[in-house]
């Protein structure tokens, strides 16, 4: 039988009326009976972990990442940039520079697409980010965007198919957890992953997916959806609290209460909103006791996070990966999000004040990793709406497309910028569609997320169940990766070169 | 067949199946067979008979109209049942449509800054004012909370409540700790729930707050030369979420596909790029010029004040000879959504804003966009487009050729049949998740939170820190949810919308759960708050739930009762039998003792607690159907 089929067997007969006093026995079941059927994408031996970091609102990335040429070697990167960003253009004296560890150019292009620009530097603020960069681990994927198929200059864009609700924030955002943007209905591409891969976990009741932010449309699988926690890690904040300890009987209240709202959830409701709120309860009571006990093992760590939100929420995110053989997970995907990023005003100022938290926060996470001993099995990805306007509004900017966003981890062949950076300019520029300056992608997510999901253990023949419009994009052969910006030297990638079993939207 | 009907009406559960809805103008058939045009008479020539039959003819029971209650307030309690049993729901509200808006957030807001100023002027003293001594956000959220529980106007309160979650202001922005700009805001809710949709717009439009939020405070004319744009933001969110949406609907609210099947776009960059024109030369209702700053924490409170130049340079620069002036204000002609606003002298720019709001609102998607938002928001998540439908068509004409009346739509949504009938057994997709805000007032309602003065001092902080749910508190203008959100499982598969359950994950729901157990184990539903350091506490006068009344149901042979009595104030009757008994046996295994054949406080107390918390958490609470 397929693996997929004896999932969701197993995954119906497991949790039935289970009360927490029972979960434990349960489990011992299950250990046994998980694992050895015939799959197609193998079960994983190691552990691997994506972090996936929303920027909420829509980061103006083209002043992340800046070109600097100034007119040397007939760059003219920042005289283009000036010029078209006028009252939002960072000082050139202010950027930070960039280098390959290895002296190679930092740009090449892609899909036939020159980059632009030979020189480039980062914001004032991201020095983390310019480290992990120089050092070779961090990379940048840019002009990247929503696509649903290539899309090539301003008469494609008219004739070809575009993304839903191209430049809204819902709908952007909504369909960079998808990647598929012709839809409305698509799953997460990491619910996706977990509904391929989640049997490499020996608990059934953990989900691969874990959340810092709450509920989120990238986590959201066919048969899975995420475990939320807050970043205040402690085994004492898992669960239901108990009640007083000066209520006599306080142990037994405790359970009978539990007992009864356990047993509340698991009655069989014919309203679907009563179902589907029962199986939401029923899902996180199901985790708390693995996670519980996993947590009692959380290791201390040498790195010091900075204590901003995303620092507290990649640090939990560490201390989870801690304890994963606790939790018994080969596989995790965990995500969060950093809003505020929406600056149609004040745009030199927010970004003074919220860049340094992303970069701070992505530098201690990867020394985290390094501490961890597993820096090349954890890649990190930021993702966000869109691009913003290359024009000014007068001190802000307002809603693009294509933009840059950022890999990185051990495995990441970094200090490189993958895609095509844009022409700093509205005119003359085949990829620009307006005079504000919105620039169709050059890179697609699918892309992206195909090389990623290659990394993670997704063989070829599932890739189109996790990316169904990787057809319009990318096909699979040994050795052709779709990026380049994964080191794959020792990963075990099937030569099975037949991607089958795609979904339509 | 045709002449044999059989009449039935079924009280238990509030169910009416005869009705003939005066102010839809339409007719329903009941009874076996489904024949059109009966039409229905009494025997007796008395008017009682027909108005029986008819929608305002009939009391309803308690059940019911503790139902009515939990979609018309923040929750039932017993005295509004009895109202409401007593007059029916038509009269009911009535009254509350024609209640004045008595209480004013922003006036509220400033007498907790004035105490907190005289009271420090007498301890140590000064010459502290309003100016020189600060406020903070929370006082927003106390004043909120005061108004909410005491005010009689129980309606309208709901009401502002649903359109703070469309037109969405939040205090996660630069103005968050300015209680003032938040209770300017919320008033303006206040006073335009039961008023005209056209005026709610200007007034949303020309409050600071949203100026600031969406980011057209001093937006500008475009600046050629400079290449420089007006800001886009209010252009977009204006349509996108207060108005007409992202894509052509039918007026029942189901969206219009074109030859091949895809949705129509209402409108696209160029018209987003024009409308964002009209939006220049806004700025304080205390600005010198255009791109002033605002004076002080009350700029906040004062309508937009509109510059059709910019003479910045010549009044900050006086000494200039030659000052650079030019338009603050977009001039020439905007065309957006297939209207043209024509080019006018630039001194009566203003007008174009006006202009604007006009076509917004004339547009033939509002109707069914606000109907179905406020439907989702008061009744059901998914509304069927026939109910849509009769709302949007009383939004678009209240039935004396005025367009927009939102009092007439409040109405309408709340007597329309699908709002009283409950068919709750028979379709699986009615109702809707309570949200977790409401639950927490629901909870304070029903239990008559009193407070010893008749002042609460709530910053309601636990409810936001489990929950993450507050007023003006969303994380973004797409508010807590959206309502095309669907969640996974059952829903998803039917293609039924759950806004609510966007905010439901493993820590909300846990959160919640703990909320209960601090607002109900640990008797503490207040953050209760001194308003300066220093500040002497009485404990005495911190608001508490007094549940002795219910004592005398603790026991074992009348836990039935103490059940049911619940049953009926926060969930309308609708737990089943299986979780009354659930919660029946946990409560049976509690210390129960009696002393000279009365309850001993401490047992009741618990058992009583223990009642509402089991009741809170059952999907049968959770869901209001």
């Amino acid at each position: 039988m397929k693996r997929r089929d004896f999932m969701k067997q197993a995954g119906c007969a497991a949790m039935g009326s289970t009360t927490l006093l029972s979960s434990l026995t349960n489990l011992k079941a299950f250990n046994g009976v998980l694992g050895k059927s015939s799959i197609s994408s193998p079960n994983p031996t190691d552990y691997k972990a994506l972090v996936c970091v929303l920027l909420a609102g829509g980061l103006d990335s083209y002043n992340l990442l800046v070109p600097t040429g100034n007119n040397i070697g007939g760059d003219n990167g920042y005289n283009d940039y000036i010029s078209v960003r006028t009252d939002l253009a960072i000082p050139r004296d202010d950027l930070l520079a960039l280098s390959n560890p290895n002296e190679q150019p930092l740009c090449n292009g892609f899909g036939g697409l020159s980059c632009e620009y030979g020189s480039f530097g980062v914001h004032p603020s991201v020095t983390g980010i310019r480290d992990m960069f120089n050092d070779g681990n961090l990379a940048f994927m840019s002009n990247i965007g929503t696509l649903v198929e290539p899309i090539a200059n301003f008469t494609e864009y008219n004739s070809k198919k575009r993304p839903l609700g191209l430049y809204s924030h819902a709908d952007q955002i909504m369909q960079w957890q998808t990647s598929v943007p012709q839809s409305r209905n698509a799953l997460g591409v990491g619910g996706r992953f977990a509904d391929l891969l989640h049997a490499a976990n020996s608990y059934e009741q953990i989900s691969m997916n874990i959340s810092l932010s709450g509920k989120n449309v990238f986590q959201r699988g066919k048969d899975f959806a995420e475990y939320s926690i807050g970043n205040n890690i402690n085994a004492n904040n898992v669960g239901f609290e108990s009640l007083p300890s000066y209520w006599s009987n306080t142990g037994l209240l405790t359970q009978l209460r539990n007992a009864a709202v356990d047993s509340l959830v698991s009655q069989n409701y014919a309203n679907l909103l009563q179902n589907t709120y029962s199986a939401t309860a029923k899902q996180s009571i199901g985790s708390f006791e693995i996670f519980k006990e996993a947590l009692k093992r959380v290791p201390s760590f040498n790195t010091v996070f900075p204590t901003t939100d995303l620092g507290n929420d990649l640090s939990a995110i560490s201390k989870v990966i801690g304890v994963r053989n606790e939790l018994g997970a080969k596989r995790q995907i965990f995500f969060v999000t950093i809003g505020g990023w929406d600056m149609h005003d004040n745009l030199l100022d927010g970004l003074n004040g919220r860049l340094p938290q992303v970069s701070q926060a992505l530098k201690a996470f990867y020394d985290s990793t390094v501490e961890l001993g597993i820096a090349d099995k954890v890649t990190t990805f930021t993702i966000s709406d869109f691009a913003r306007t290359i024009t000014s509004n007068g001190e802000g900017s307002d809603h693009a497309w294509g933009g840059n966003s950022m890999v990185m981890g051990g495995a990441v062949k970094g200090g490189k910028i993958y895609g095509s950076y844009p022409r700093m300019s509205v005119d003359n520029y085949d990829r620009n569609v307006s005079n504000r300056g919105h620039y169709i992608p050059a890179l697609s997510t699918d892309e992206l997320y195909a090389e990623l999901a290659l990394w993670y253990g997704v063989s070829p023949y599932d890739l189109c169940y996790v990316l169904p419009n990787l057809g319009n994009f990318y096909s699979y052969a040994p050795n052709n990766y779709p990026v380049g910006f994964i080191d794959f030297a020792g990963t075990t990638v099937s030569s099975d070169n037949k991607p089958q079993g795609c979904t339509t939207y | 067949m045709q002449k044999n009907f059989l009449l039935i009406v079924i009280t238990t559960l509030g169910q009416l199946i005869s009705y003939n809805k005066a102010f839809a103008q339409e007719q329903t058939t009941i009874g076996m067979g489904n024949y059109s045009g009966v039409t229905v008479t009494a025997s007796s020539g008395s008017p009682m008979g027909i108005r029986t039959l008819q929608q305002n003819g009939y009391l309803p029971n308690q059940s019911a109209a503790s139902r009515f209650l939990s979609q018309a307030t923040f929750g039932a309690d017993s005295a509004e049942i009895k109202k409401v049993t007593e007059q029916g729901v038509e009269k009911w509200l009535d009254d509350q449509l024609n209640l004045p808006n008595t209480f004013s957030l922003k006036d509220y807001v400033q007498s907790i800054h004035q105490a907190k100023v005289d009271s420090l002027n007498r301890s140590s003293p000064g010459n502290l004012t309003l100016l020189t001594s600060g406020s903070s956000g929370w006082y927003f959220d106390v004043a909120w909370f005061q108004g909410s529980v005491t005010a009689a106007d129980l309606l309208r309160w709901r009401v502002a409540f649903a359109l703070s979650e469309t037109f969405v202001v939040s205090r996660i922005s630069s103005f968050g700790n300015n209680p003032y700009a938040l209770a300017s805001y919320y008033d303006v809710l206040m006073r335009n729930a039961f008023g005209n949709y056209r005026t709610l717009i200007d007034s949303v439009t020309y409050h600071p707050s949203m100026a600031v939020y969406l980011t057209y405070m001093n937006n500008h004319a475009t600046n050629v030369a400079g290449k420089i744009f007006p800001d886009e933001n209010y252009a977009r969110e204006i349509m996108q979420l207060f108005s007409v949406g992202l894509y052509e609907l039918n007026n029942n609210g189901t969206t219009k596909t074109d030859a091949s099947g895809e949705l129509i776009p209402t409108y696209g960059n160029d018209d987003i790029a024009d409308l964002a024109k009209v939006f220049t030369g806004l700025s304080w209702g205390d600005s010198q010029y255009l791109g002033d700053r605002s004076e002080d924490i009350w700029s906040y409170t004062k309508r937009l004040k509109f510059f059709p130049i910019d003479s910045s340079d010549a009044i900050k620069r006086p000494w200039k000879q030659n000052p650079t002036i030019v338009n603050g204000h977009e001039y020439g002609a905007k065309t957006f959504l297939g209207s043209t606003i024509p080019a006018r002298p630039i001194e009566q720019g203003e007008q174009d804003i006006q202009d604007a709001l006009d076509i917004l609102s004339n547009h033939p998607n509002v109707a069914p966009f606000i109907s179905r938002r406020l439907i989702q928001r008061l009744v059901t998540s998914n509304p069927s487009p026939e109910y849509v439908n009769r709302i949007a068509t009383i939004f678009n004409n209240n039935g004396s050729g005025v367009r927009g009346d939102l009092k007439a739509v409040v109405k309408a949504i709340l007597l329309d049949t699908d709002a009283r009938s409950c068919e709750c057994d028979e379709k699986y997709f009615t109702g809707m998740l309570r949200e977790p805000f409401v639950r927490y007032m629901n909870l304070v309602r029903g239990l008559d939170l009193e407070a010893t003065g008749g002042v609460f001092r709530n910053r309601m902080n636990e409810v936001y820190n489990q929950t993450e749910q507050r007023p003006l508190n969303s994380p973004s203008v797409f508010n807590f949810f959206l309502p095309d959100y669907i969640p996974d499982g059952k829903l998803k598969e039917a293609e039924k919308y759950g806004p609510e359950f966007q905010l439901l994950n493993s820590q909300t729901l846990t959160g919640y759960l703990n909320a209960l157990n601090e607002w109900l184990i640990d008797n503490d539903p207040v953050d209760y708050s001194g308003y300066f350091s220093g500040e002497k506490n009485k404990p005495a006068e911190r608001p508490g739930f007094d549940l002795t009344k219910y004592y005398y149901l603790t026991k074992d042979s009348r836990l039935t009762e103490l059940i049911d009595k619940f049953n009926l104030v926060l969930a309308h009757g609708r737990l089943s039998e299986k979780a009354v008994s659930n919660i029946k046996s946990v409560v049976l295994q509690m210390p129960y003792v009696e002393t000279n054949g009365l309850p001993r406080a401490t047992e009741a107390n618990r058992r009583v607690q223990m009642v509402l918390f089991l009741i809170m958490a059952s999907p049968d609470y959770l869901i209001n159907r």
